[in-house]
C-alpha cells in the first residue's frame, strides 16, 4: 500500500533484498525487524553510574525571555527615558527606562505617562469622580490639573535601570 | 434623481479592506515626539528633498518632494527633521500585526498601506465588516498614536478608492449595491491602475468617470484595452480578480535603488561611487530574493535637475555587481558630463529572472564567473554579521571623502543611544522622545 504496488509478490522481493543487504532481519514467524543499518546503533561506551535523567531539560520549555517578561503587548509597548526626579518617591529616577503601555484607560494609582505642553511627563495619575489630577512622587512639584483634555501616552508598566554600561 | 443602474444586488459576497497611513513619517514623529503635534513638520532633512509632509504642513502648500530651502522659505517655522527609517519600520510592522489581529490574510503593500480580506470573520468577531473597520481604526489610532484612512468594498481596487475617498482618518465602505454610486464620483484618472495614456484614450471615446468605463460591456474593454485594463473592469464591478498574497513581495520587473547626495558634488570619483553603491544595494536585494538581472540601467540627475539615464544589456543574467561593473561603467561615461554638479545617481536591474536555472555559455571565462559569484556571498556573510556596505567595492573610499554626516542629518534616535547601544544595534521598542525639561 504505501509503496503504491497492486499486489504483495513486489513487496516481497523487495524485502528479501533488503534482508540480503543486511537492512532487516526477518525471524522464524515472518516477522521483520529492522537493523542497525536502519535505525542506527547505539555504541556502547562502557558502564555509567545510573540515576535519573537531569530536570533541567524538560523544565526550559516553559521559560519566558526577558523582553516578554516586561511587554506585555508588544504592539502598544514604549520605552521612555527618564528626565527629571519628579518621581523619585515611586524610586523612579533620571535616567531610568520606562516601559510604557499604549492604548489602555488608567486606574487611580496608575503611574502614567501624559502630553503637558508638547512634553511627556511621568506622573501617578488621579481620578476622583469627574475630576483628574498628576501627582508627582516629589514634594517640590505641585499636582497638574489639566484645564481642558489630557492625553494620555501610556500606563508605566516596568522600570529598567542599567548599571555600568 | 440619480438614473445611475446598481453593478449587483449584494453586499457584501467578498470584504477587502484598505488602509491607508496618513502622512505616515511625519505622524510617526507627532505620536513619538509630543512638542510637534499640531505643527508643520517634514522629513527629509538628510536628503536636502521633503519626503513626507504632515498635514499641517500641506495646509501650507508643502508637498513631497520639494526641496528643503523652497519649504523653508514658503513656510519660516518649519521643523525639518531627519528621516528615521528603523523607527518608521517597527511602527510599520506593528500597523501589520493590529490588522492582522482580525485576519490572517494581510498583504504589505508598502510601508504605509495594505489589504486585508476580511471575507468570512463576521462571524468569529460577531459584529459587520465596517464595524472590524472601525475597529481596527481605533486600535491603531490608541495603541500607535497614528491615523490610517481605512476603505472597505469588494475588491482591492475598489477598496483603494475607497480609503482615498475620505483622508486623512477617514472611513469609507461601499457595498455591493452602491458601488455605481462610488465609481460616479470618480474621475478616470482616481482609478488604481491607469495611467495617463490610457485616461487620454478613454477620455477620447467620451468617458469621463470610473462609473462610465464600467458601464462599457467587457467585450469592448476587451477589444480595445489590454489583458490589465480588463481585470481593472472586474475589479470595479466588485468582482475580486487581485487576491489579498500574504507572501512577500518577491517577483520584481525590476529593482532600482536611487540615492539623492546630501549636496550636489562635482567629483567624478565621489559620482561614480556612488552609483557604484548604488549598483551593489540593488545586488544585494536581488539576492536576498535568489534572483538575477539582464538589463542595467543608469541614471544622472544633474543640479538643476534635469536627468539622463542610458540602458544596457549584460552579457548573462547574473547576481554579482563585480559581473555589472564593466558594463556599468560603460554606460556611466556615456552620460557623464565632465565638471557638471550632479544629485543623485540610480541604477535600475531589469529584465530579472530566478537564480535557479544557471546557463553555461561556451565562451564565457567560468572561473572568473565563479570567483565572481563566491566573493558576492562573502559580501552577504559579512553583511549579515557587520553590517550592510562593510565589505564592498573599493570605489567605496571614495565616499569616505564627502561623508559629512552632520548631526543635524542623523535621527533623533541614534543621537540619543540608551546603554549598551551600539551606531548598529539599537532596543527593538519605539522611544518616546520630548523636549528636555527638568522636574518633568
Amino acid at each position: 500500500m504505501l509503496l503504491g504496488y497492486k499486489s504483495n509478490s513486489p513487496v516481497q522481493s523487495l524485502m528479501k533484498r533488503l534482508e540480503q543487504l543486511g537492512y532487516v532481519l526477518r525471524s522464524a514467524n515472518g516477522r521483520i525487524a529492522f537493523t542497525g543499518k536502519i535505525t542506527g546503533e547505539i555504541k556502547l561506551l562502557g558502564a555509567v553510574s545510573a540515576g535519573f535523567p537531569s530536570p533541567a531539560e524538560e523544565e526550559m520549555v516553559d521559560l519566558l525571555n526577558l523582553t516578554d517578561f516586561l511587554v506585555r503587548r508588544r504592539e502598544a509597548t514604549y520605552i521612555l527615558k527618564v528626565d527629571g526626579d519628579s518621581m523619585i518617591g515611586a524610586l523612579i529616577g533620571p535616567g531610568d527606562l520606562l516601559i510604557v503601555e499604549r492604548g489602555r484607560t488608567p486606574k487611580s494609582g496608575d503611574i502614567v505617562v501624559a502630553a503637558v505642553d508638547g512634553d511627556w511627563t511621568v506622573k501617578y495619575f488621579e481620578k476622583i469622580g469627574r475630576n483628574i489630577r498628576l501627582i508627582a512622587a516629589n514634594k517640590k512639584y505641585p499636582p497638574i490639573v489639566p484645564r481642558q483634555s489630557l492625553e494620555i501616552g501610556g500606563i508605566v508598566r516596568a522600570v529598567i535601570r542599567k548599571y555600568g554600561a | 434623481m440619480n438614473t445611475a443602474q446598481p453593478v449587483m444586488l449584494e453586499s457584501f459576497p467578498q470584504a477587502i479592506l484598505h488602509f491607508d497611513g496618513d502622512a505616515f513619517f511625519t505622524s510617526v514623529e507627532q505620536s513619538l515626539h509630543p512638542q510637534y503635534r499640531n505643527k508643520p513638520v517634514v522629513t527629509g532633512a538628510e536628503r536636502g528633498i521633503i519626503a513626507c509632509a504632515s498635514y499641517e504642513a500641506k495646509r501650507l502648500g508643502i508637498k513631497r518632494g520639494v526641496a528643503l530651502h523652497d519649504a523653508r522659505r514658503m513656510c519660516p517655522g518649519l521643523i525639518v527633521l531627519p528621516s528615521d527609517y528603523e523607527t518608521y519600520s517597527m511602527m510599520s510592522k506593528r500597523l501589520y500585526e493590529i490588522v492582522r489581529r482580525w485576519t490572517p490574510v494581510v498583504e504589505e503593500w508598502s510601508v504605509d498601506e495594505g489589504f486585508a480580506d476580511l471575507t468570512g470573520m463576521r462571524r468569529l468577531h460577531r459584529c459587520s465588516y465596517e464595524q472590524m473597520g472601525r475597529d481596527i481604526q481605533c486600535t491603531i489610532a490608541a495603541e500607535l498614536g497614528l491615523t490610517v484612512s481605512i476603505g472597505i468594498s469588494l475588491s482591492k481596487g475598489l477598496a483603494k478608492l475607497c480609503s482615498k475617498f475620505r483622508k486623512p482618518n477617514g472611513f469609507t465602505a461601499v457595498r455591493g449595491r452602491h458601488i455605481h454610486l462610488l465609481l460616479q464620483l470618480h474621475k478616470l484618472k482616481d482609478v488604481w491602475g491607469f495611467g495617463s495614456n490610457t485616461v487620454a484614450f478613454l477620455e477620447k471615446q467620451g468617458l469621463r468617470t470610473a462609473y462610465d468605463f464600467i458601464m462599457r460591456s467587457e467585450q469592448w474593454v476587451a477589444s480595445r484595452m489590454s489583458k490589465t485594463q480588463v481585470e481593472i473592469w472586474h475589479e470595479l464591478r466588485g468582482r475580486s480578480v487581485y487576491p489579498v498574497t500574504t507572501e512577500e513581495k518577491t517577483d520584481y520587473a525590476t529593482v532600482s535603488k536611487c540615492k539623492s547626495f546630501t549636496g550636489p558634488n562635482a567629483d567624478v570619483n565621489f559620482i561614480w561611487a556612488k552609483l557604484v553603491r548604488n549598483l551593489e544595494s540593488a545586488f544585494i536585494k536581488l539576492r536576498r530574493h535568489r534572483l538575477k538581472a539582464k538589463l542595467l540601467t543608469v541614471g544622472l540627475r544633474l543640479n538643476d535637475f534635469r536627468q539622463t539615464g542610458v540602458e544596457g544589456r549584460l552579457n548573462r543574467a547574473t547576481s554579482a555587481p563585480a559581473e555589472a561593473l564593466p558594463l556599468l561603467r560603460t554606460l556611466f561615461e556615456r552620460i557623464y558630463e565632465p565638471g557638471a554638479a550632479y544629485r543623485a545617481t540610480m541604477v535600475c536591474l531589469g529584465k530579472i529572472s530566478t537564480d535557479a536555472t544557471d546557463q553555461l555559455d561556451l565562451f564565457e571565462d567560468r572561473l572568473r564567473i565563479e570567483k565572481m559569484e563566491a566573493s558576492a556571498r562573502v559580501v552577504d556573510r559579512v553583511a549579515e554579521v557587520f553590517g550592510k556596505h562593510k565589505l564592498s567595492q573599493g570605489s567605496s573610499l571614495f565616499l569616505d571623502q564627502h561623508a559629512i554626516t552632520p548631526r543635524d542629518t542623523l535621527p533623533w534616535r541614534k543621537l540619543n543611544l540608551l546603554p549598551g547601544e551600539t551606531e548598529r544595534q539599537r532596543v527593538g521598542i519605539p522611544m518616546l522622545g520630548g523636549r528636555c525639561s527638568r522636574g518633568r
